[in-house]
């Protein structure tokens, strides 16, 4: 066991968990939002919360970081996820405002697949911050995330290109394409976290 | 003097400057332009909503007057102009008299072209006024083209235009089977994305504003895997004096 001459903020810890479950949020309103397409528009306020939330508790990490001396893990590690966990929130949020903004009359299945695909990655990310004050037992829910991106970016793929077929509207083809775009961003991100959460339990187990 | 109507105008020709230069007439016009890249099949083109067809058969080469035929032949409403570089007058008396409604040698000013454009798109349209016949009327439903709206005992449905170009589609071919696909290209005039939900949820809304304003019948059925029918049908206990499905459906003759 690792000993330390210095009391550690253990609080950290307590803001990305709030993070998790945030971004978890976020993403469920925003699967219900396009699957309920076009009556779920009020959703979109609820998704802007949750976007506000996640700003503060961003703020509240890098506030905290900024006035602790003895950090529980490392400085770079902390900026990095905070920043990470706000940009699936961030990328939630532009997505949900896309629909309302590009006029969407209908919602596509491949986008309820990609929201579908980002709700689970948010699922493993919340579990696997619940676990990272004792860097143990975060293993699976890392690898499940990197599954599920592999599995995100092949929707977008298919999506994108069944775009390209003859004959379509090309305003369709702008506005999913930007939307799929923003939903792959999304998921990207909690892949993104899941290897900076990689990085701290190594160095810290 | 500018058309009072915008034009939906579709080109098949591969002179990219003087494509170019009637797009953006057409455009400040008010027009809707789409260059097509060939011989594009007459339901397409049904499926677009046109008025007009600027065609030059050089860009189909052998197969242009067989195009030409099937596409007049198809498609009556729709204004067939030719445009194409000089050729011997038995050239374009074929064309003419294949069903072209005008034809212009190249090279000509884009202004002289729209104008012609204008001018068989008004013939079509007063000829197309002429044959209008007067509202559906479905179950206790009457759609009225005239008005882009639907009523009820008098009351409208409070469509939108999509919405009631979706009913009038279905309405047209009562108790036929339309695929979804099919449905999309004929009221967004476009070929459906895989995976677009639109016809769906049109469909939805569509029923809904129904129910509400004619609670007592059913009329857009779903066929799983397939896509819609339209058939209005009296609910069990809602309608006691309900009429056949050939009484429910028939067309008014506001000349009548």
């Amino acid at each position: 066991m690792r000993l330390s001459l210095m009391p550690r903020d253990r609080t950290f810890f307590d803001l990305f968990l709030e993070a998790g479950q945030n971004s978890l949020r976020a993403a469920k309103l925003l699967d219900e939002m396009i699957g309920g397409w076009p009556d779920s528009r009020d959703l979109n306020r609820e998704i802007l919360k949750a976007e506000q939330e996640g700003d503060r508790i961003t703020h509240d990490i890098i506030r905290r970081l900024n006035s602790t001396f003895v950090t529980p893990i490392d400085r770079e590690d902390i900026y990095a996820l905070a920043t990470q966990m706000d940009d699936i929130v961030d990328y939630t949020e532009e997505a949900a405002d896309f629909l309302g903004l590009y006029r969407i009359e209908a919602p596509m299945e491949q986008a309820q697949a990609l929201t579908r695909v980002l709700v689970e990655a948010c699922e493993n990310l919340a579990e696997a911050l619940e676990r990272l004050r004792d860097f143990q037992g975060l293993e699976h829910y890392i690898i499940e995330i990197h599954r599920l991106e592999n599995d995100g970016d092949r929707i977008s793929r298919d999506a994108v290109a069944s775009l390209f077929s003859n004959g379509i509207d090309p305003m369709v083809v702008i506005r999913w394409k930007d939307i799929f775009a923003v939903l792959e961003n999304a998921i990207d991100a909690t892949e993104t976290a899941a290897q900076i959460i990689e990085g701290i339990v190594i160095k810290n187990s | 003097m500018s058309s009072p109507y915008a034009i939906r105008l579709a080109v098949v020709d591969d002179d990219s400057g003087f494509v170019t230069v009637l797009a953006k007439r057409a455009e400040a016009a008010g027009w809707q332009l789409r260059t097509v890249p060939g011989a594009i099949p007459p339901e397409e083109l049904v499926a677009m909503k046109l008025n007009a067809l600027l065609l030059d058969p050089g860009v189909l080469g052998e197969e242009a007057w067989d195009y030409l035929e099937q596409v007049c032949g198809m498609l009556p409403d729709l204004g067939v102009l030719v445009c194409t570089a000089p050729t011997s007058v038995g050239q374009r008396v074929r064309g003419l008299r294949l069903g072209a409604d005008d034809w212009i040698a190249k090279p000509c000013h884009p202004e002289e072209a729209m104008a012609r454009i204008e001018a068989v798109s008004r013939r079509h349209r007063a000829a197309k006024a002429d044959l209008d016949v007067g509202p559906l009327v479905a179950g206790e439903l009457e759609i009225r083209p005239d008005r882009f709206q639907a009523y009820v005992g008098g009351n409208s449905v409070d469509l939108t235009r999509r919405e009631f170009e979706l009913l009038e589609m279905l309405a047209e071919s009562t108790g036929r089977v339309h695929e979804r696909g099919a449905i999309y290209q004929r009221v967004w005039g476009y070929a459906m994305a895989h995976g677009d939900r639109s016809v769906d949820v049109f469909v939805r809304k569509l029923r809904h504003k129904l129910e509400k304003r004619s609670p007592g019948w059913t009329y857009i059925h779903t066929h799983f895997g397939v896509g819609y029918r339209f058939d209005p049908e009296p609910l069990a206990g809602g309608e006691p004096l309900a009429p056949s499905r050939s009484q429910a459906f028939h067309k008014l003759d506001t000349n009548a």
